[in-house]
């Protein structure tokens, strides 16, 4: 309970409660987030089992009755017979765990890559930089396509519907470490000079307890920040990839694969096949761009 | 890199309506080379430019072009073209007897990627300069409809050019520039961006419309070109997407053409493996499951949602307008309790898990129709590993035999019923070039046995005999399970008139632009 | 200095060896070039001849090192879906790109310090606020539907803007120009629009954020308490000394308006470098899609190191600090 208490009293807390934008944001995406994480018991039918689909419920229009089954979908239904409502939803799921995942990867690769650039130097660091550049010279399309076909001979075809997420995972999270790296090695190249390193180091601390126990937690703001917004960025990467033609499966559609879909519909008049995903899309990157900018401007000091 | 023809070729004065065709379709054609690629965009764009001894005509009915008239030689062994005179290159060089020993050479040169047009050719003679005699090994009905795509070429310029002979890989003279008989010459070619035609006024024909000009635009993503033509910035563009053809038509100012193309869209099975990519032994070898197959799958409902109502079910691999067509064939009604008990005789009554692969960029809404169809698989039972990749990792992992069932689409080149059964239902033989599509291995010696009678008999009748003995062993075999033939949706602006051809070629000289 | 240059220099080689030597390795899984050179009623004799001649056989370190070899003078190969030089086709698409990403930079670099000043002067306001929130817009949807969305505005709604394309292009030989003409013009900018708008975001929030701590430095305080005017205050003092960091920033990103062109190039079938590489990948291409990568990492490392030197020269201590990514 102190706890709790403690954190309400933080100055973070306080700058949160103050911040009516940070609040409305906070409370979007926690709303689409829990929808997304209790999709099956939300959704009202379950748009992955393809057994439970009829393709004459196709392109039912939002709320009317279809045509030829009668039957009835509050978002409409788009081209194979799903319902868009309970799509979204499930879709979001993937979208989420993509993004999350890929980020969380991207993080601790980048986090650690750029812990031992700043501390160790030397060829070290030469090396890892140089890693980085390489890396941003491919585009994440390119990086997707290698390992879509790598996995593709590795990978055993009943798990293949699988394969596509994962793939998608790695390949956004190898494109985004590089820019923790870059943070992180600044600010370690700032920390490591700093007297309480040094202090550190010559009551003969591990060089690998020094970086995470005494370096790690003092660069962690910038890396907070660059995590929430990459988290966006992450969600409408997976977008573009499926645009590009490597997303989610068609099967288990993400919310970025909705759109791709959904934007083949927008002249033919079918519109909530786009409109909704893309609004919902729209909302979840929005809160959690608008939370990355409160989070950046409350934990940058200088500015209070 | 851009070749501008002279001035004076293009200033001729040209008919009182004259027009510009704006059009794009998807794909550029990778080449101007008629002989380096053997592809509908490379033939679609080099119809209008480079001519034929034939050609078909609005019904894809064989017709004479450069050649007036042929007649088989007296032995039956290969015909006699008597060649059309007084007929000019756009370079001003008559064309003649040495034009088509010149165009054979080259045609069919092991650099030719059309060498296998003229597989049992064994000679070509001038007899004098406007006849020419071409013999094959044995009798052969279709030769004339398999050479509408053999395009005539000025020897002179092939030679002046350094362009004898086609080059695929390193590209020539001939690669970018043009020098044909037809109704249009390239003026401006810059590949992937944009093709100008204009008008030839020396054309020894007259069936051409207004158009004088035609710039092609190749748009890949057809939202955009749809935008394109909504938005007036086009006057034709091929395809409409299915499901935005309904829209445009109502919009003021475009319309859209329909038609059939002669592709058909079909499922294949693996014929000939022992095990599945999925493990455990092959129940596809058992014709009761490939029939449980065809009727799980609801056709009308895919084309009525999917396809909006757009494309023509079909029982057969090749469409009615095919020469040599079967009638009477029908396909499997949608019965999903009938496929389950099927399944269930073949000893499957759970169902059996196999990988299903589809495109996703090569047909129409090919990825659309593929997960239709893994549900409809689903529904009675089967447990499909699904999987869509882009075409160019298709057909290498086709080739590598890296499949269970998979999605096809056929499109028979010489328009005669006879090319998928060489190419998709003959047991595979890498020499005689004969079942090089058939991924899946089928085999049966009844038709094999058939398919040279059907190659070289000339009596219509007789040859019809055999197309539909083999017909109906393909459909009772189900050894595909043919699903729809592929529509073909054109948008256009109001007014123009367009000729659509199952091919799907576009030939500029029947369009009429309105002022 | 000089030292440390060239240093940067030897490993930026190693960097471009080693992108080659990965996009090597990786061509092979984007499928096989022969089945879309070759058409339907190809023989196997057909597929092995072509097979030979562009090196297919070749197991991939041999591609690689003779593609090496050739690069080193300049020769890119020839292209399998065009049939001819790779260094040709670049050319005549680069224009295109180049043209496209510096409008798109021009109107993130000028929006984006105009807003940015903006929204930090009047940190609090409420117009400042509504700006900051309505800029995320931008960045919280695909660049794709950004484009197709303007797309069907201008373009199909409102017929205002074409929808596709460059337009008439002005041909000055070496360089093909959409500047001269009106529709040239007019079809650059839905695209630059679509393309600069993260970037112009990112600019936005970065000279925000440096201004609003310069503002509160000393010397600024100083110059107010001196009675300056805000204006002389707001732009001459402090604008200019958020510039550095805005300065490498854009360049960074100059690069990535480039490299990432790719989407808004396929939405508008706009005629530049990244249309073609993803037509490269499409028709598995070999030769465009390396030279294409090799490109875009020299450009890459060569931003990269001027970026570098210039923290070198405006900070001895080599303190590189938080790059703003």
């Amino acid at each position: 309970m102190s706890a709790l208490r403690t954190a309400w009293d933080s100055d973070l807390a306080y700058s949160f409660r103050r911040s009516p934008v940070a609040v409305v944001a906070a409370f979007v995406t926690l709303l689409l987030v829990l929808a997304a994480v209790f999709a099956p018991w939300v959704a009202t039918t379950n748009p992955f089992d393809p057994a439970s689909l009829n393709l004459m419920n196709g392109f039912s229009r939002p709320g009317e009755p279809n045509a030829f089954t009668g039957e009835s979908f509050f978002l409409g239904t788009d081209d194979q017979g799903r319902d868009v409502f309970s799509t979204i939803l499930y879709g979001m799921r993937i979208s989420l765990f993509v993004g999350f995942m890929a980020v969380l990867f991207a993080l601790v690769l980048g986090v650690f890559l750029g812990l031992l650039a700043g501390y160790v130097g030397g060829w070290t660091e030469t090396i890892i930089m140089r890693v980085a550049d390489v890396q941003l010279t491919f585009p994440s399309i390119l990086v997707a396509l290698l390992i879509f076909g790598v996995a593709r001979g590795v990978i055993p075809i009943e798990h293949r519907d699988q394969m596509a997420i994962w793939v998608l995972i790695i390949a956004i999270g190898l494109s985004d470490w590089v820019q923790f790296a870059r943070v992180v090695r600044g600010a370690t190249l700032v920390e490591k000079n700093k007297e309480y390193v040094q202090a550190a180091r010559l009551i003969g601390r591990k060089p690998m307890a020094i970086m995470l126990k005494h370096i790690l937690p003092n660069v962690l703001s910038p890396v907070l920040v660059i995590a929430t917004i990459s988290l966006a960025l992450a969600i409408i990467a997976e977008a573009t990839l499926s645009f590009l033609g490597v997303g989610a499966p068609p099967t288990q559609p993400s919310l970025g694969t909705l759109i791709r879909i959904g934007q083949d519909f927008l002249f033919s008049g079918e519109w909530w096949i786009l409109f909704f995903p893309a609004v919902t899309l729209l909302a979840l990157a929005l809160s959690v761009n608008l939370l990355g900018d409160w989070l950046r401007d409350a934990l940058n000091p200088r500015l209070r | 890199m851009k070749l501008v023809l002279t001035a004076a070729l293009l200033a001729a004065a040209l008919p009182a309506a004259a027009a510009d065709l704006r059009f794009a379709a998807t794909s550029d054609p990778n080449t101007l080379d008629p002989n380096a690629g053997n592809s509908a965009p490379v033939f679609s764009l080099l119809g209008n430019v480079y001519e034929g001894l034939v050609r078909r005509d609005r019904e894809m009915t064989i017709e004479p072009a450069l050649a007036e008239a042929w007649e088989p030689l007296e032995d039956g062994d290969g015909w006699r073209f008597r060649l059309r005179q007084g007929v000019k290159f756009h370079g001003g060089q008559d064309f003649t007897a040495e034009d088509v020993i010149f165009s054979y050479e080259r045609a069919s040169s092991e650099q030719s990627d059309t060498s296998s047009w003229f597989a049992g050719v064994t000679s070509v003679e001038a007899i004098d300069d406007y006849t020419v005699e071409i013999r094959t090994e044995a009798p052969n009905p279709i030769f004339v409809d398999g050479i509408a795509n053999w395009m005539m070429m000025d020897s002179g310029w092939a030679a002046e050019n350094g362009a004898e002979r086609p080059n695929i890989e390193q590209g020539n003279f001939a690669t970018l520039n043009t020098n044909g008989t037809g109704p249009y010459m390239v003026t401006e070619r810059q590949p992937g961006l944009k093709t100008v035609l204009t008008a030839f006024d020396g054309w020894w024909g007259e069936d051409r419309g207004n158009v004088t000009t035609a710039t092609f635009t190749p748009v890949q993503n057809s939202a955009t070109a749809v935008a394109a033509l909504l938005s007036g910035e086009l006057d034709l563009i091929e395809p409409v997407p299915v499901q935005d053809a309904e829209r445009v038509d109502a919009t003021d100012g475009v319309n859209v053409i329909r038609g059939i193309e002669a592709r058909v869209i079909m499922l294949g099975f693996p014929h000939d493996k022992d095990t599945l990519l999925t493990g455990g032994e092959n129940p596809f070898k058992d014709v009761r499951v490939r029939e449980a197959v065809a009727h799980a799958i609801n056709v009308p409902a895919i084309l009525q949602t999917v396809m909006r109502g757009s494309a023509e079910p079909t029982g057969q691999l090749v469409s009615a307008t095919t020469r040599g067509y079967t009638s009477g064939i029908e396909q499997r009604a949608y019965d999903p309790d009938r496929a389950r008990e099927l399944l269930a005789e073949a000893g499957y009554p759970d169902g059996f898990a196999f990988s299903f692969k589809c495109t996703n960029d090569r047909y129409l809404n090919d990825e659309a129709v593929c997960t239709a169809i893994n549900a409809m698989l689903a529904q009675v039972g089967l447990k499909p590993a699904f999987e869509t990749v882009p075409v160019a990792n298709y057909w290498p992992a086709l080739r590598a035999d890296e499949h269970d069932m998979y999605l096809l689409g056929w499109s028979p080149g010489t328009f005669d019923a006879e090319h998928p059964i060489r190419f998709l239902v003959s047991t595979p033989n890498e020499e005689k070039l004969l079942g090089s599509w058939n991924f899946g291995g089928y085999s049966s010696p009844r038709i094999d046995q058939l398919l040279p009678g059907i190659q070289s008999e000339i009596d219509e009748e007789a040859r019809q005999i055999m197309l539909d003995e083999v017909a109906n062993i393909v459909a009772d075999d189900v050894a595909y399970v043919p699903l729809y033939i592929q529509p073909l949706i054109w948008g256009v602006r109001d007014g123009a008139e367009v000729i659509q051809r199952p091919d799907n070629f576009l030939n500029i000289r029947w369009i009429n632009l309105p002022e | 200095m000089l030292a440390y240059i060239i240093r940067r220099v030897f490993q930026s080689i190693i960097v471009l060896l080693a992108v080659g030597l990965v996009a090597f390795s990786m061509f092979r899984f984007v499928g096989d070039p022969i089945e879309q050179l070759l058409g339907q009623e190809r023989t196997v004799q057909d597929v092995e001849r072509l097979r030979e001649a562009l090196g297919l056989n070749d197991p991939f370190p041999v591609q690689y090192a003779k593609f090496l070899g050739r690069a080193a003078t300049g020769d890119f190969g020839i292209s399998y879906r065009q049939s001819r030089p790779v260094a040709e086709i670049i050319a005549e698409r680069a224009p295109a790109t180049l043209e496209l990403a510096f409008v798109s930079g021009v109107l993130a670099l000028g929006f984006g310090i105009g807003l940015g000043v903006f929204t930090a002067i009047r940190r609090d306001g409420w117009a400042a606020n509504i700006i900051m929130s309505a800029s995320l817009i931008g960045v919280s949807l695909p660049t794709f539907l950004i484009g197709i969305l303007l797309i069907y505005l201008f373009g199909v709604q409102l017929r205002w803007l074409p929808t596709f394309g460059r337009g008439d292009v002005v041909d000055l030989g070496w360089w093909t120009t959409g500047f001269l003409t009106s529709s040239g013009l007019k079809s650059l900018i839905l695209p630059s629009i679509t393309l600069g708008l993260f970037q112009m975001t990112l600019i936005m929030r970065l000279v925000r954020s440096e201004m609003l701590e310069v503002l509160r430095q000393d010397y600024i305080r100083f110059a107010r308490a001196r009675g300056l005017s805000a204006k002389a205050v707001n732009f001459r003092h402090a604008l200019k000394n958020t510039m550095i960091p805005v300065i490498t920033v854009t360049g960074l990103q100059l690069g990535a308006i480039i490299a990432f062109a790719i989407i808004t190039e396929t939405v508008f079938q706009w005629p530049g470098v990244g249309l073609l590489f993803i037509n490269a990948v499409q028709f598995v291409d070999i030769p465009v899609m390396a030279a294409y990568l090799m490109l875009i990492s020299v450009m890459f490392v060569m931003i990269n190191l001027l970026v570098d030197i210039l923290y070198v020269w405006v900070d001895p201590r080599l303190r590189i600090d938080g790059r703003h990514s």
